[in-house]
C-alpha cells in the first residue's frame, strides 16, 4: 500500500507475533508502550473480549485505530469504546469489511443510484462450518459463546451492518437458531427484522453448513425493482479436473486486481480518512450498532420474544 | 368393457392456474371437460373460447350436467358457496388453495362433503414437482440426517386483479404464498405448525395497493424444526421469471438447495425487453390433475386433504395475528 510501512506486531502470544514477522515482515515488539511509540496507526485483532483494554489504551496513546468486529462483546464496552474515542478525538474504525466487498459495494452503489426505487424487503445468508478448536480455522475463543457470542454476534453483524446500510435503522429484530439449544458444535440463526422505514429483512447465519463451502447471498427488493448476487452463481473462474486418486473435482474462484481485495480495499479506506482524502462509509457508532442488533437478537433467541431496539440497552 | 369417460367441470376459473388444470384434462385420455361456469362474463367469455369448452347459464346447470368432478378456481372467497353447492352432486371436488379464507370457512366445506360423501381433495401442485418428490425421497432416505431448519422463499410477481381485493382474496401475499411451502413441509415430516411469528408490509412494494405485498413468517414445527418462509411479491415486472419455490434445508449431515423452477432456459427478446428464463421443468399441475382424475376412477381417497388445506391456511391466519400483536402466534388449540 502506497506510503505504508507495516512496522510490526504486539501479542500477549510472543510467537503468534514471531509467524506474523516471519511471514509478512515488520518487528516483533515486546511491549504496548514501546509498540505504540513506534506507529501511527494499530489494527487491533484480538478476541472480542480484549477489544476494549486495547483501543482504550491505544486511544490513550492517541493512535488511530482499526478494530476488528464485532466492537466488542458487550455493549457496555462498545460504548465506552466508542465515547472514548470520541471523547479523545482519535479515529475508531470499526472492521465492518462486508462494506467493501466488491459485490456487495456494487449492490449498495446499484440501490443509490435508484435502480431498485426505496428498499422494502432485504434478504441475505452467510453459511460456514463451525469453527472447531483445533481444525483449520481454529482459534478456540469461537466455540466460547461467553466469549464470542457464537454465529449471531460474529457472523450476523455482518449483515446487520450492511441492512442498515441498504435500509436503514433496525426497529425490531426477532430470532430463531440453535445458539441454546444444546447441541454440540452447531449453531445457525434466522433473524427477521423490521426497519424503522416500514421495509422487512431476513438474514440467516450459520456455523453449521457443510465443513468446505462458504455460502454468501444477498438481495434487495425495492418498490421499483430488485438486486440480487449469490455465491452459487457460476464463478468467473471455474476449473474441472479429474485424477484417479480424488476422482473429478470442481475448483472455482473469483478473483479481484490486489487493490480490489476487500481487505486491502477496507485498509486502504481508512488510510484515507486518515489522511483526510475520504469521509469515513462506515463509522464507530455503526459498529456499535451493529453490535446491539446482534445482542437484541441473540436476546430474542432467548427469550423467544421480538426485541424493540428502542428499549435495548445490551 | 372400456371405462367410461371421467366427466370434470369447471366451477369458477378466476385462478390462473384454472388455464393449466384445463390444458392437462383436456390432454388426458379418458377425461372429459364436459363445461364450465363462472360469473364474471369477460372472463367467462375468454375462457370457454380459449378451450373450446362449454360455457354453462349458472353453477346449477353444470352441476346437473352429470359430472363426476368439479375444479373450483374461483375467487378465494367463493370457494365455500361453490364447494357447498358442489357437495353431493359430485364424486370429487378439487379446489384450488388456500382452501378459503376464514378457519370456519374451511371447516364448513370438510363437513359438507364429509357428510355428503363427496371427496374434497386441496390443490398444492408443488407436492408434484419432480425435484420436490425427489427431495421427499431424500429426506425419508436420511440424507441430511437430523433436520435442524430450513430457509424458505415463495416469492411471486404482484398478481393484480381480485387477488389484491381483501373481499375476494382474503389477503394478499402471505395467505397467497404461505400456504404453498407450509404445506410440502407439513408433507415432508407429518409435522404441524406449532408457532408463527411474521413481519408484514402492506403496499411496501407497491405503494398504494392497499393489501399486504411482503412478509417473513418465522415458524416452529412439532418435529422441532425450525424455519421462515418470505412470502413476498417482490419480483417486479422486469424480474426474468415470476417468482420462485425454495427450500434450503439444514441437517447434521448437510444441507439441500431446492429450487423448483431451477430448470430453465434464458431467452433474450427484444420484443419482450427483457431476457426471461423460459422453464422446461416437468408440469406439477398435471401430476396434480392426473392423481385427481385416479382417486375418481379408483374411488380412493384425497392424497391431500381438505384438512391439509386447513392446516396450511391456518398459518396464514396466524402470521396476520401475529403481525397485529407484534408477539408470536401458537397454533396448537386449532
Amino acid at each position: 500500500m502506497p506510503g505504508i510501512e507495516l512496522v510490526g506486531y504486539y501479542d500477549l502470544l510472543p510467537e503468534a507475533a514471531e509467524r506474523a514477522a516471519q511471514k509478512y515482515g515488520g518487528r516483533v515488539f515486546g511491549s504496548l508502550d514501546d509498540f505504540f511509540a513506534a506507529v501511527d496507526l494499530v489494527d487491533i485483532c484480538t478476541p472480542g473480549t480484549a477489544h476494549k483494554e486495547n483501543v482504550l489504551a491505544a486511544a490513550a496513546a492517541r493512535k488511530a485505530i482499526i478494530c476488528e468486529k464485532p466492537l466488542a462483546r458487550h455493549l457496555p464496552d462498545a460504548l465506552e469504546m466508542v465515547e472514548t474515542c470520541e471523547r479523545v478525538g482519535v479515529p475508531l474504525f470499526p472492521a465492518q469489511v462486508v462494506r467493501f466487498f466488491p459485490m456487495y459495494r456494487k449492490v449498495k452503489e446499484s440501490i443509490d443510484a435508484g435502480a431498485i426505487g426505496t428498499p422494502a424487503v432485504y434478504r441475505s445468508a452467510r453459511c460456514g462450518s463451525f469453527p472447531r478448536p483445533g481444525r483449520d480455522f481454529s482459534a478456540p475463543y469461537y466455540a466460547d459463546f461467553n466469549q464470542s457470542g457464537g454465529v449471531v454476534l460474529d457472523v450476523a453483524v455482518h449483515d446487520i451492518d450492511f441492512a442498515r446500510w441498504c435500509c436503514g435503522e433496525v426497529e425490531r429484530v426477532f430470532t430463531r437458531g440453535l445458539t441454546f439449544a444444546g447441541k454440540p458444535f452447531q449453531d445457525h440463526a434466522l433473524l427477521t427484522l423490521r426497519f424503522t422505514s416500514g421495509a422487512i429483512g431476513h438474514i440467516e447465519v450459520s456455523w453449521s453448513h457443510p465443513r468446505g463451502n462458504f455460502r454468501t447471498r444477498v438481495e434487495v427488493a425495492g418498490d421499483a425493482g430488485l438486486v440480487e448476487w449469490d455465491s452459487l452463481d457460476r464463478p468467473p473462474l471455474l476449473a474441472e479436473l479429474y485424477d484417479e486418486q480424488n476422482g473429478f473435482q470442481r475448483l472455482g474462484s473469483s478473483p479481484t486486481s490486489a487493490t480490489d481485495e476487500p481487505y486491502y480495499a477496507e485498509l486502504a479506506h481508512f488510510v484515507d480518512v486518515v489522511e483526510g482524502r475520504a469521509t469515513p462509509i462506515v463509522t464507530a457508532r455503526d459498529g456499535l450498532e451493529a453490535v446491539r442488533v446482534g445482542l437484541a437478537a441473540i436476546e430474542s433467541m432467548r427469550t423467544g420474544r421480538p426485541i424493540t431496539m428502542r428499549d435495548f440497552g445490551g | 368393457m372400456a371405462e367410461h369417460n371421467i366427466r370434470i367441470g369447471f366451477l369458477g376459473i378466476a385462478h390462473l392456474h384454472s388455464v393449466s388444470y384445463a390444458g392437462n384434462l383436456l390432454a388426458m385420455p379418458g377425461v372429459e371437460v364436459v363445461g364450465m361456469y363462472e360469473a364474471n362474463e369477460q372472463l367467462a367469455t375468454e375462457w370457454a373460447g380459449r378451450f373450446d369448452v362449454q360455457r354453462l347459464a349458472s353453477a346449477e346447470e353444470l352441476l346437473a350436467a352429470g359430472l363426476d368432478g368439479v375444479v373450483i378456481c374461483s375467487e378465494n372467497a367463493l370457494h365455500r358457496p361453490y364447494v357447498e353447492r358442489a357437495a353431493g352432486r359430485v364424486k370429487a371436488i378439487l379446489c384450488e388453495k388456500p382452501i378459503a379464507t376464514t378457519v370456519a370457512d374451511a371447516q364448513v366445506m370438510i363437513d359438507a362433503c364429509r357428510t355428503a360423501d363427496t371427496r374434497l381433495q386441496i390443490a398444492f401442485p408443488v407436492r408434484f414437482a419432480p425435484s420436490v418428490v425427489e427431495l421427499k425421497r431424500q429426506l425419508d432416505a436420511g440424507l441430511l440426517g437430523e433436520i435442524l431448519t430450513v430457509n424458505c422463499t415463495n416469492h411471486g410477481s404482484m398478481p393484480g386483479g381480485w387477488f389484491v381485493n381483501p373481499d375476494l382474496a382474503g389477503g394478499g401475499a402471505v395467505l397467497d404464498h404461505t400456504v404453498h411451502v407450509i404445506d410440502v413441509l407439513r408433507w415432508f415430516w407429518g409435522a404441524e405448525v406449532t408457532e408463527v411469528y411474521a413481519e408484514i408490509g402492506e403496499s411496501l412494494l407497491h405503494p398504494g395497493l392497499g393489501i399486504d405485498d411482503a412478509g417473513l413468517l418465522s415458524f416452529t414445527l412439532s418435529n422441532g424444526v425450525y424455519g421462515t418462509l418470505d412470502t413476498s411479491w417482490s419480483r417486479p415486472p422486469s424480474y426474468t421469471i415470476w417468482g420462485d419455490v425454495k427450500l434450503e434445508i439444514l441437517g447434521t449431515h448437510g444441507v439441500v438447495y431446492a429450487d423448483t423452477l431451477q430448470q430453465y432456459v434464458t431467452v433474450a427478446s427484444n420484443a419482450a425487453g427483457k431476457t426471461r428464463w423460459a422453464s422446461y421443468g416437468s408440469d406439477m399441475d398435471g401430476g396434480l390433475m392426473a392423481d385427481f382424475v385416479k382417486m375418481i376412477r379408483m374411488r380412493g381417497e384425497p392424497s391431500i386433504t381438505g384438512e391439509d388445506g386447513l392446516r396450511a391456511m391456518a398459518v396464514a391466519l396466524a402470521a396476520y395475528e401475529s403481525a397485529k400483536t407484534g408477539q408470536p402466534v401458537k397454533l396448537s388449540n386449532l
